[in-house]
């Protein structure tokens, strides 16, 4: 006997290796007398493009900035004008420290439920526990790279946007329907960060903005040697060494180019001997690392949070690369489909894109920066919530949409390349 | 007279949680290394029926152990690493152990608790510990600055792998004072007696005697600490965090956390099994040896 579920994934997984056609797939699907139950992973028209571009999960088509993606829709979003539901708890699922409980608890408050918090350690761990069903939460943190995952497996709900106006009153114009979710049918955008370099200037001597290719600071740190860091992410860290080379492709699946980058980063073993990790929040004000490969919400968390007392900070510094030649990424939050309170689920998307609301989220615990429009790195330092030499980590709207460059989904195969090229450089060989 | 069943019974406990917690997860990472992933998750689908299982992955990720490939100097690194702490650990365990087993009299029962007392700490807690004393401005450095023994300490947790080393054996070397305690504890009081009256020096005593008699105690320590440092990778990702002392377990991380690459992480994860289960086979060959040798 044909074990259905695992003949049905074995299909899609070739499809998505394009060992066979669209027209075989299905005919083999209705061999099998699965036709039926894969149809609705297929989509209604959103197969990878004509031009021979990759299917990503459940042969969605890949989102790029330059290549938007509608992603389709397998229900209706609930009717406008429903009264929220009240009474419960209401659970919210995101990575640890990456939203203000005191936010939860006032919204509890507001509409008389209560709120649990459930976190993830990563955005692995994220999928596949919703996918397991080993959580039910009203609402999750997603990235963008993993929307289509979620839409594909139907982990997430399409959101009705008359229950969320914050969202065009209030986010960036470039975000009202970004290039993985065109029309926001699925997600808000939660949080918006670039990834570039930090550092301290009382430590590195070098002028970085000003470098011809300010990367190349990580392979002349021979000085710095032991202060200098990497990013702990398979992407982050290989895409680094290839906007060192000028490589702005950072969801290649060229092996060549992912070769030429590996190598890359372990050429940097012996010129700084640098640590793999994730901690240059901390490690960089409290002076353990000079040089540090950084997302930019660290750098104002670093600010907030974990400066030495007495020290007020001003020797931390961040650089991040012009559009479309470093890294700028996005949360989102979505509704899970696992949701008893859908009505709940959209006034809390709209609650978390409130100004005030993610002003103080941002501002009093997270140190990542919500994609608002009232939101500018002058206004910021006018009220003095953000010192001088850390007001080029606030973004723009103009940071973000068409021409920016944003690590996405890629096909398996493309992934297990990434990957395989990174255990090498972590394993130091 | 007891009812035939009723002493095998005792067992069930013991079978079931083999069973439950060892065989199971066992076939589980098998599953998973000769298996495949989701096409939409990419959470490993583990091919439970044998007939199903797909051998080019884990083939594969065996290559890569062959001189000069992927994680053939990692594995020596690893090796390297468990050897060394290994034999520091029963260096400094095996005299303590010795210590408390035959001259330890009233103060025993004190030593028995300050040997467990490391376990009332987590294992994280002391490596984090350990952290801020080899950072450059901890006691460790002060220390050896203020003695003048090295003016320039060395950067402890710079990529340093007698760092990570010497964490291993902090870390691990409890577990193999204990069990060896209890072998030479067991160890025939009269059989030394024996010896020295036949005219042999403590020492001669302590080679032709109490050595060969506590080898099996020592495998089975060196077993149960060098399993888990095989597999450890949170020591020298806390340690150092640097690829120059990156261990295998380091590798099966990387694959187990996420990625298309499941089948890869579980593939190592049987290598070390293997490579260890010939260390287990020539412990039990070991023991049942030593077993056939004491006279009935």
């Amino acid at each position: 006997m044909i074990d259905n579920t695992f003949e049905r994934k074995r299909l899609l997984a070739q499809l998505r290796e394009e060992r066979i056609a669209r027209r075989k797939l299905l005919k083999a699907f209705g061999s099998a007398g699965l036709a039926a139950a894969a149809l609705p992973l297929l989509g209604r028209g959103a197969f990878a493009d004509e031009a021979g571009k990759q299917a990503g999960p459940g042969g969605l088509a890949l989102a790029r900035p330059d290549r938007p993606v509608t992603l389709p829709l397998y229900e209706d979003p609930i009717k406008s004008g429903l009264a929220p539901e009240t009474g419960g708890t209401f659970r919210v699922f995101n990575y640890q420290d990456y939203i203000d409980k005191n936010l939860l608890t006032s919204f509890g408050k507001l509409y008389n439920v209560d709120v649990e918090l459930t976190t993830f350690d990563s955005m692995d761990q994220c999928i596949t526990r919703l996918a397991t069903h080993g959580v039910a939460p009203d609402v999750s943190d997603i990235t963008p790279d993993r929307l289509d995952q979620c839409v594909a497996g139907k982990l997430i709900k399409p959101i009705n946007k008359d229950y969320i106006p914050n969202l065009k009153a209030n986010i960036w114009p470039s975000l009202h329907s970004p290039f993985y979710d065109v029309g926001s049918q699925y997600g808000v955008p939660y949080t918006i960060y670039k990834t570039g370099i930090g550092w301290r200037d009382d430590k590195i001597s070098e002028d970085i903005p000003n470098l011809a290719n300010p990367w190349s600071i990580f392979w002349n740190s021979q000085k710095y040697s032991g202060y200098v860091g990497v990013l702990d992410d398979a992407r982050e860290s290989l895409s680094m060494a290839m906007c060192y080379r000028g490589q702005y492709d950072v969801n290649t699946e060229d092996p060549a180019q992912i070769d030429a980058a590996l190598n890359d980063l372990k050429a940097l073993i012996p010129i700084c001997n640098p640590k793999i990790n994730i901690t240059e929040y901390q490690t960089l004000p409290q002076g353990n690392m000079w040089l540090h490969q950084s997302w930019s919400g660290d750098l104002l968390g670093a600010y907030v949070f974990y400066l030495p007392k007495g020290d007020d900070g001003s020797h931390l510094r961040f650089w991040g690369a012009p559009k479309g030649k470093g890294p700028i990424q996005n949360d989102t939050f979505a509704i899970c489909s696992t949701t008893t309170k859908p009505v709940l689920a959209h006034l809390f998307l709209n609650y978390i894109l409130d100004k005030d609301v993610a002003y103080g989220n941002f501002i009093n615990f997270t140190g990542y920066q919500p994609p608002q429009v009232s939101i500018t790195g002058d206004s910021l330092l006018a009220s003095k919530a953000i010192p001088q030499n850390l007001k080029n980590v606030i973004l723009t709207s103009d940071d973000a949409g068409p021409g920016s460059m944003q690590e996405m989904t890629l096909t398996p195969k493309g992934q297990a390349l990434w990957q395989s090229a990174y255990a090498r450089f972590n394993s130091g060989t | 007279m007891y009812p035939k069943w009723l002493w095998p019974v005792f067992a069930i406990p013991g079978v079931f949680w083999l069973l439950m917690l060892f065989l199971v997860p066992f076939y589980a990472v098998i599953g998973v290394a000769f298996g495949g992933v989701d096409p939409i998750f990419q959470s490993p689908v583990p091919a439970w029926n044998p007939l199903q299982w797909n051998f080019d992955s884990a083939l594969n990720t065996l290559q890569g152990f062959l001189p000069g490939r992927e994680y053939w100097q990692v594995f020596l690194r690893t090796a390297e690493y468990v050897a060394i702490s290994l034999a520091s650990c029963l260096l400094i365990g095996y005299p303590v152990a010795y210590y408390i087993s035959r001259h330890a009299k009233k103060t025993k029962g004190i030593l028995l608790v300050l040997l467990i007392l490391p376990f009332w700490v987590s294992y994280l807690m002391r490596m984090l510990a350990w952290v801020n004393l080899f950072s450059p401005d901890g006691y460790i450095d002060k220390f050896l600055i203020w003695s003048g023994i090295a003016p320039h300490p060395p950067d402890w947790l710079n990529g340093n792998p007698v760092s990570v080393i010497l964490a291993l054996i902090y870390g691990y070397i409890p577990y193999l004072i204990l069990p060896l305690l209890a072998a030479l504890d067991r160890i025939d009081k009269s059989l030394l007696e024996a010896a020295r009256d036949l005219g042999a020096s403590p020492f001669r005593a302590f080679f032709h005697v109490t050595l060969p008699l506590s080898k099996t105690g020592i495998l089975g320590a060196s077993v149960i600490i060098a399993l888990p440092m095989f597999g450890d990778y949170y020591t020298p990702n806390i340690i150092s965090g640097s690829p120059r002392t990156s261990m295998l377990g380091n590798q099966i991380d990387i694959f187990f956390h996420g990625g298309p690459q499941p089948s890869v992480g579980a593939a190592l994860t049987l290598f070390l099994s293997v490579f260890l289960g010939i260390l287990m086979i020539y412990y039990m060959v070991t023991i049942a040896k030593a077993q056939k040798e004491i006279p009935s």
